[in-house]
């Protein structure tokens, strides 16, 4: 409708910059995104740019670690109207949260040969501890439906509609092979939040929770049906839901 | 208990097996065959090119074949092109025509149950009834049953009693003395030509190659289907459920079930074939030329499924659960039948095997 | 003339609409005046209904269901003679969509859905009308056409937030100056100090218009009114917590379930009985409702009427 290009800005804090590689080589529509976009401020696609703003858009992937990218992240927010998290670290913690599960000391010190007395990391936050977030782009790497209708909600004006249901849900729809009821895998497709399209599940392995809880998920019923199967530990099933995307959640519900 | 009168007999014929996969090859040339492939719980309906890949001894299978390719999963309803400013909407019919062959008495019941949803009501929906009216239905009496099937109580199986909505109706009713095929046995199926269209399109093919059933052909198939009703291992008073359901709301079989194992993960849905509920959605393309609206299954244990701006009406999870329950064995009102067909499928592919008799019987003890 | 075959093939496809006019009614609440400008919209009173609603939305944004605040008035071919208004609040996407829009923008449609409010049955008897909030405005049409309806006498008993939060201000003052129907309003925070503040709004002039705004409850209206349950009907629209309050008092004052009629929300994706999302019970509230008598309704899971 309007004919100015909304300015978009996309930001990174502890991460492996994959959602940012997502959003460059996003299959389906990379030209017209850029076309439809100013991006203001993209480092993986351009070194230059600036992060000043305004932004209409904005896109944070990763968790925070350092006192730092609080205040980046809170200059970030005031100068968005709309600021999305995208990717599992900004959302759940993803991978860098696992460091929650032991303390700083040693994990700078596994890390770090010397101490490093510049270093000033902290305990692993998601984004939205820090700032209102108007919305979550799920997944590691973030799927495509739901970047795609941010993307395309933000150029229309209007609030985008993200997935909030199961994986099993897709993994039906796609008519997959169920491999938790018929192999016993310790699938986590029940409570993990969809967008993925069942990845794993139609590669016939077990869904990882990589897009993190959905809504009111029941974990302790699913990990008495882990435990059921018979073949897990207890300390397996504890790591199924509480390390890779799911430490955050561990220490939080200590 | 088959219940047959003269003229209906006249559309019987025993055919052989082979004769059967000859005969489905040459409809193959009007329509596209799909049938149950891979055998037991989990079989697929899937489509073929050759009469051999099915195995028309499967019990079951994960997705129903009606709701697969009647309802399908994601479908595009409406689309708009921006800059011109034009709608369209289908086209109807969609696809090709299909035969579906094998479907078992529950799931053609299952169909009749969608028809009720998409086609009676004051506004019947253009993509379903196309598709339905460009399917061919080939159903196929059980000779088996699942520890999980409960199709006797609602009369949905385990033989086929309705009488029209579908095209054949096959029974397998023993074999051919002598003939081998494929190093077993020349199986023989009772073929009931049920639709018009049938009726027309076998009108002399495959007759010729069919024996006319004798009296003894029919007390054996009575025979067979009363073996087969006592085979089942389900049970639940289906004429108590109704006003014990309605009566216990918040019982703790329902609570306790919900928070103790169902995981809101929506699988007992999916798979249910009576099951019509869907999200519509609408996407725009970024360069902002076209929109369209799409439909997907839904779920009423999707914690959002009755979100509202005032409210969640069933923000708990055991009032989700209890909506599954209670629209599949009560609520008779919305359809003049009960909602399940007792294919038994919301147990089987339910990770932690909720069964919604268990509940019910629970909740009227 | 549409056909039903021509029905039925345009179920999924939306009427366009221009917007003739807007109308700016409390904080957050506007009212669209629309003219159907292509497609098979039903024509004027041949099934509009007051009660109905249609599924208003833009393609891209997604479709919300909005009761008719004033019916196409029928019976005549001339266009222009055929606007209808929806009254929306701005609550989630699509409604929040809809709010940038301005006269001569288009949007779009389908319906009308649903039974909408059984007037007939309050011919000769007195209908009580008791609304909540927006819940005043699916009433509208009912309170216009009342003069028409052969009815015994007629009540509104309106409640809102505040007193800014009342709509069709206007049209209450005309509703009271007409005499077909008796008005009580209410509204949950004293509209004293609101009085003080926007005496500049004319809103003045609308107490002297409408006579005594009261605090609290709608349940305080109610609860002194002299009811003969036997010649009485009652519409009751709001909140469905309002509903419960509203329907059991009236039960206390001898009414029967059937006789008192809800217009009841739903989430609702498609209008016409197939999405299952507004299931209460056995019921669609699309198509067997979105007005239900509470006798339908008392007793069902995940319904406090
Ligand atoms: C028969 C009927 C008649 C109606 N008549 C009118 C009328 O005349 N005027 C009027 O203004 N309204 C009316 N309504 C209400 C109106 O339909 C809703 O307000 C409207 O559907 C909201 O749509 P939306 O797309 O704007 O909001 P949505 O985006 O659908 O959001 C609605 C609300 O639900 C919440 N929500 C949505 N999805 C989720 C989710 N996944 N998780 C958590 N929360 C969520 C949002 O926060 C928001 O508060 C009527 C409703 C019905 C059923
Ligand atoms: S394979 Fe996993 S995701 Fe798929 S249905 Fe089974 S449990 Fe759910
Ligand atoms: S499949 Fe089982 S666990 Fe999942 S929602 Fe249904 S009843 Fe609950
Ligand atoms: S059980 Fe739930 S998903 Fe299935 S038809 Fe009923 S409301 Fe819809
Ligand atoms: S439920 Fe009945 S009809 Fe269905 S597969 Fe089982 S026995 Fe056959
Ligand atoms: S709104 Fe879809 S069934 Fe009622």
């Amino acid at each position: 409708m309007g004919a100015r290009r909304p300015r978009a800005g996309f930001f990174k804090f502890t991460c492996c910059s994959g959602c940012g590689f997502e959003l460059a080589y996003f299959q389906r529509c990379l030209e017209e995104t850029l076309a439809a976009f100013d991006f203001a401020f993209f480092r993986l696609a351009s070194s230059s740019g600036t992060p000043e703003g305004p932004f209409d858009l904005s896109l944070v992937e990763g968790a925070v670690t350092e006192p730092f990218q609080i205040i980046e992240l809170k200059k970030i927010r005031q100068r968005s109207k709309v600021l999305y998290a995208i990717g599992s670290c900004a959302i759940t913690g993803g991978i860098p949260a696992i460091k929650a599960l032991a303390p700083e000391a040693q994990v700078e010190g596994a890390a770090y040969k010397e101490r490093l007395y510049g270093l000033a990391s902290t305990r692993p936050h998601v984004i939205n501890d820090y700032v209102q977030v108007d919305g979550f782009i799920r997944g590691c790497p973030p799927g495509e439906r739901d970047l795609f209708e941010a993307l395309s909600s933000a150029l229309m004006g209007k609030d985008p509609e993200f997935t909030e249901y199961s994986v099993c849900m897709e993994c039906k729809m796609a008519d997959n092979k169920c491999v938790l009821v018929e192999e016993g895998l310790p699938c986590m497709g029940p409570v993990t939040n969809a967008g993925c399209g069942a990845l794993c599940p139609a590669h016939h392995r077990a869904c990882y929770g990589c897009f993190g809880l959905m809504g009111q998920a029941n974990i302790h019923a699913l990990k008495g049906r882990f435990r059921e199967l018979g073949h897990f530990s207890e300390e397996d099933i504890e790591n199924r839901f509480f390390t890779l995307f799911g430490a955050l959640g561990k220490t939080e519900r200590k | 208990m088959t219940g047959v009168n003269a003229s209906q007999r006249n559309y019987r014929v025993i055919l052989p097996e082979n004769a059967l996969a000859r005969w489905l090859e040459w409809l193959g040339g009007f329509y596209t065959l799909t049938g149950p492939v891979g055998g037991g719980v989990a079989a697929r309906f899937t489509e073929i090119s050759k009469f051999e890949q099915m195995d028309l001894d499967y019990q079951s299978t994960m997705l129903p074949p009606g709701k697969k390719y009647l309802f399908e999963p994601v479908e595009e309803v409406l689309s708009f092109d921006v800059s011109e400013g034009v709608f369209s909407s289908g086209p109807y019919p969609p696809g090709r025509k299909r035969a579906l062959i094998g479907v078992h008495p529950c799931d053609v019941n299952a169909i009749l149950y969608l028809d009720m949803v998409f086609l009676s009501g004051p506004y019947a929906d253009p993509f379903y009834r196309a598709r339905r009216e460009n399917t061919f239905i080939i159903a196929l009496n059980c000779k088996s049953v699942t520890g999980l099937c409960f199709c006797h109580l609602v009369g949905a199986g385990p033989y086929l009693k309705a009488v029209s909505g579908y095209d054949i109706l096959l029974t397998e009713i023993g074999e051919e003395e002598g003939a081998e095929r494929r190093g077993g046995k020349n199986r023989k199926f009772m073929v009931e030509l049920v639709s018009e269209k049938a009726r027309e399109l076998c009108d002399v093919f495959p007759f010729s190659m069919g024996e006319q059933p004798e009296e003894k052909d029919f007390e054996k198939m009575s025979r067979m289907e009363a073996a087969l009703l006592k085979s089942f291992r389900k049970n639940l008073d289906m004429e108590g459920v109704q006003s014990a359901l309605l009566s216990r709301p918040d019982h703790h079989a329902l609570k306790e079930t919900a928070d103790s194992r169902c995981l809101s993960c929506s699988n007992c849905v999916m798979v249910c074939p009576t099951c019509f509920c869907h999200d519509v959605m609408d996407k725009t393309d970024v360069s902002l030329s076209r929109s369209r609206r799409v439909r997907r299954w839904d779920a009423c244990q999707d914690i959002s499924f009755a979100q509202v701006h005032g409210g969640n009406f069933r923000a708990q999870r055991h009032a989700r659960l209890r909506q599954f329950v209670y629209h599949k064995l009560d609520y008779e009102e919305q359809f003049g039948r009960k909602g399940t067909v007792g294919c038994g499928r919301c147990i089987r592919w339910c990770p932690t095997g909720i069964d919604l008799t268990e509940i019910a019987r629970a909740m009227m003890e | 003339m549409i056909t039903r075959e021509t029905a039925k093939k345009s179920l999924h496809v939306p009427v366009r609409a221009v917007i003739k006019g807007v109308k700016d009614e409390a904080p957050g609440v506007r009212t669209l005046l629309l003219e159907p400008v292509e497609g098979q919209f039903p024509r004027a009173g041949r099934v509009s209904r007051p009660g109905q609603f249609n599924m208003l939305g833009y393609p891209g944004v997604g479709e919300a269901p909005i009761s008719y605040s004033m019916l196409p008035p029928g019976k005549t071919d001339a266009k222009a003679e055929e606007l209808f208004g929806h009254t929306i609040r701005r609550a989630g996407r699509v409604t929040g969509y809809l709010e940038k829009f301005k006269e001569e923008d288009e949007i779009f449609f389908r319906g009308p859905f649903g039974r909408g409010w059984p007037v007939e049955e309050a011919r000769g008897k007195h209908l009580l009308l008791i609304t909540g909030g927006l819940g005043l405005a699916p009433l509208k049409p009912v309170i216009e056409m009342a003069p028409s309806l052969g009815l015994a006498g007629a009540t509104l008993l309106h409640g809102a937030r505040t007193a800014g939060d009342i709509i069709f201000k206007a049209e209450l003052a005309r509703w009271k100056t007409g005499g077909a129907v008796e008005i009580g309003l209410t509204v949950d925070n004293p509209p004293g100090n609101f009085f003080k503040k926007r005496q500049d709004r004319g809103l003045e002039g609308f107490e002297k218009a409408i006579g005594e705004i009261r605090t609290g409850l709608i349940t305080e209206l109610i609860r002194p009114l002299q009811i003969d349950p036997a010649k009485t009907v009652a519409f009751i629209c709001g909140p469905e917590i309002m509903m419960r309050f509203a329907s059991r008092d009236l039960m206390m004052k001898g009414m029967g379930g059937a006789g008192i009629y809800v217009s009841m929300e739903r989430r609702m994706r498609c209008g016409t009985g197939h999405c299952g999302h507004c299931q209460i019970g056995p019921w669609f509230t699309c198509k067997d409702g979105p007005v239900f008598s509470c006798a339908q309704l008392r007793g069902l899971p995940d319904v406090i009427i």
